[in-house]
């Protein structure tokens, strides 16, 4: 579709669909960046707490430390669609 | 608060008579934290050794050894037992001297018997798995056996094959493999098998049987199942002395360990040839009731003495000092790492918003009464784990009390309205009929979870600040660790300012109060920003410089962080509200208007996804309520001043479930 040809309605009806995308994009892209990064920790955590019961709550420490990534994505989102 | 219970270091010494009577004290008020003597040969130290247990110690721990094995048979322990009554431990004793022998052979007899049935339960088994590749060939069971100057093969091979020396055969393709019998005489056997072999051949064991291979089977089965009984009979009469010895069992383990670790405890003490010493700590305000009491007890034959050196050096049990309400929080603190004896002890604000911050982010009544009729059906299974399961159950109580109280000033009820306009934050979302024009105030939410995330961090700076000052040597070191807190607090504050001078949020967002704002003065705030920041800079950076790298991290991603509050109460708002509008928008309300059988069938479908989806959202509300506030404490709160690794205060004594002295 031409730009030029857009009536008002389908260009705001087009932004907000491109928002909607854009906020998709920022939580799943973060989610999967975010599954990545807790992948390796996630590992070691386990065989860290295996080993030694007293390492659980320093094992989930780290594990959850790459989980403010996707919060980040969410909240971009939700600045996307909100703001 | 904040403090653990404040302890001092007691040394006791005596002569070697008086052991018994100052070991039965100390385990008897069960305050008396022993620090167990080590010996390492150092000077001033000779002729001090490690104490060797009392007399009956040998004996006592044979018994609990019995009891324990008895125990496992019954696959019962003291810790899931629960208390029927009190006994008075002399005649758990004198039950231990009379009973345990003949509960010992009953349940070793038992064990035995069923044992026995169970190996031959497996070799009548192993024995119809071997004879049943032999039913397929047609030949008696004695066939296989008692020749001279013949040999026979028997197993599974890939294919079948042309033999060349002469020989009988018998070839049976089946599922679990094709079954080959060869019979040849003994100097060709050598010829054969590498022939066989080379087919991939690989034999089986021969029967020892004789007869029909039914026949066979059939005498193996009714074995097994005369076994089978057998050892069925030996579990019901286990069973059966469980009900009748658990208790007993219970009470018995409870006395024996008791016993044992007393006795014990003096391989825990130093002790020359005459005298012993114990070193330990207690609570501070019970020494002059222990002295008292171990004076009584020695009629004044004991030297009890405060040490008062410095409590830096050497090693102060931890034991939590916290109102009542906070004590379920230490949980949460245990998990992570128990609060060294000077540093500050963060449970009571942990104790208080944890279960704030829990409704916060899930805040919805009926979610909240879920949890609430959670928390009561868990309530007996909990409070039988002892004290932690009590706390455990406090906790989920006070998240399911905050849950409703935040899901009424929200205003929702499983995702949708109650009959009144929200109180605080609206959070609903324009997601079904009806819902339109809702206007969730998402910008307010975030803004409030970061703003809540600035006041936490510099909180945590400034208890970081106090835990230096306490617990570092004074010096330049500790002068420097200080000032790098408070440099982090700057940096954190600077940023604040710059934002707001550039910025103001009242434009966003709207609050009951004016938010404060710098446009107005944007070349004061921003010069004032950028001070703060400089100043804060040079603080780190005198402590390390290194350390300046995580100032993205440190100051802002902290307090981003934050914003999963309000992240992640929206996304459950957002699942309630769609698993709402799939349910009653797409297949109730249609099915309603038109209700025929199809109608009923749409209705059905409606109100089990209404069901499964809230269900979900239920557990995902306990996962993500419960796990970020516990994460922004430790990760984004904790990492700013606390070590935790304190020695847990462990008195000498056992608490007793079962038995009275």
């Amino acid at each position: 579709m031409a730009i030029e040809s857009m009536t008002v309605e389908a260009a705001t009806a087009l932004a907000s669909g491109y928002t909607a995308i854009g906020a998709g994009l920022a939580v799943g892209l973060a989610g999967v960046g975010t599954g990545i990064g807790e992948m390796g920790i996630g590992a070691a955590a386990v065989g860290a707490t295996a080993e030694d019961r007293g390492m659980f709550g320093l094992a989930l420490l780290f594990t959850v430390l790459p989980e403010t990534v996707v919060i980040f994505g969410l909240v971009i989102a939700l600045l996307l669609i909100f703001v | 608060m904040f403090q653990p219970r404040p302890m001092t270091h007691l040394l006791i010494a005596a002569s070697k008579e008086q052991m018994a009577s100052v070991v039965t004290e100390l385990y008897r008020h069960q305050i008396f934290h022993i620090t167990d003597f080590v010996d390492q040969g150092k000077e001033g130290y000779e002729g001090v050794k490690i104490g060797v247990p009392f007399e009956n110690a040998g004996e006592l721990s044979n018994n609990l050894l019995k009891i324990r094995s008895i125990e496992s048979v019954f696959q019962t322990a003291p810790s899931t037992q629960s208390t029927v009554q009190m006994r008075p431990a002399e005649t758990i004793r004198a039950a231990i001297d009379s009973e345990l022998p003949k509960i010992e052979g009953e349940v070793s007899s038992l064990t035995v018997k069923r044992s026995n049935a169970e190996t031959r339960i497996r070799e009548c088994e192993q024995r119809i798995n071997e004879l049943k590749p032999f039913a397929l060939v047609p030949l008696e069971l004695d066939l296989y056996r008692g020749y001279e100057s013949l040999t026979v093969f028997a197993g599974y091979i890939e294919h079948d094959l042309d033999i060349s020396v002469p020989h009988e055969k018998n070839y049976v393709a089946g599922k679990d493999g094709n079954f080959i019998v060869v019979f040849a005489e003994s100097k060709n056997a050598a010829d054969i098998e590498r022939q066989l072999a080379d087919a991939g051949f690989q034999s089986v064991s021969l029967p020892v049987e004789s007869g029909t291979v039914q026949a066979a089977v059939e005498k193996y089965t009714v074995e097994l199942g005369k076994v089978t009984q057998i050892r069925e009979d030996c579990t019901a009469k286990i069973v059966e002395l469980k009900a009748k010895y658990a208790d007993l069992l219970a009470a018995c383990d409870e006395v024996l360990s008791c016993d044992v670790e007393r006795a014990e405890a003096p391989l825990r003490f130093a002790t020359t040839d005459e005298a012993f010493v114990i070193d330990g700590w207690i609570p501070a305000d019970t020494v002059d009731k222990i002295t008292a009491a171990l004076n009584q007890a020695t009629g004044e034959r004991v030297y009890v003495t405060v040490d008062p050196s410095d409590y830096e050096a050497t090693a102060v049990p931890v034991e939590y000092n916290n109102p009542s309400f906070a004590k379920p929080a230490e949980l949460f603190m245990d998990l992570y790492s128990r609060p060294k004896y000077k540093e500050l002890d963060p449970t009571i604000i942990l104790a208080i918003m944890f279960p704030l911050l829990f409704g916060f982010i899930v805040g919805d009544l009926g979610y909240g009464l879920l949890y609430l009729a959670l928390a009561l059906v868990l309530r007996k299974f909990l409070l039988k784990m002892g004290e932690m399961g009590t706390k455990a159950f406090i906790v989920i109580l006070g998240a399911a009390i905050s849950t409703s109280v935040f899901g009424l000033l929200y205003s929702e009820f499983f995702g949708t309205s109650l009959p009144w306009h929200s109180i605080i934050f609206s959070r609903h979302l324009p997601i079904g009929a009806g819902m339109e024009h809702a206007m969730p105030q998402v910008i307010e939410l975030l803004i409030i979870s970061a703003l809540l995330g600035v006041i936490y961090i510099s909180v945590g700076r400034f208890f970081g600040m106090i835990n230096h000052y306490r617990m570092d040597h004074p010096g330049s070191h500790r002068t420097k660790a200080i000032l790098a807190q408070l440099g982090w607090n700057f940096i954190l504050w600077g940023i604040l300012v710059l934002i707001l001078s550039v910025a103001d949020l009242n434009e966003y967002c709207q609050f009951p109060f004016a938010l404060p704002t710098f446009v107005g003065i944007p070349t004061i705030a921003g010069i004032i920003g950028a001070i703060l920041i400089v100043v804060g800079c040079v603080f780190v950076a005198i402590e390390n410089p290194l350390d300046l790298m995580e100032i993205p991290t440190n100051t802002l991603s902290h307090m981003l962080s934050f914003c999963r509050l309000a992240a992640v109460g929206l996304s459950s708002v957002a699942i309630a509200m769609v698993v709402n509008f799939m349910a009653v928008d797409l297949f109730i309300s249609p099915a309603m208007a038109n209700l025929d059988v199809v109608g009923v069938l749409l209705i059905i479908v409606g109100v089990i996804i209404l069901i499964l989806g809230h269900a979900l959202n239920v557990a995902l509300g306990i996962l993500g309520g419960a796990l970020h506030p516990i994460r922004l404490h430790y990760v984004e709160f904790f990492t700013k001043f606390y070590q935790g690794g304190g020695i847990i205060y462990k008195p000498f004594g056992l608490k007793r479930k079962f038995s009275e002295e």
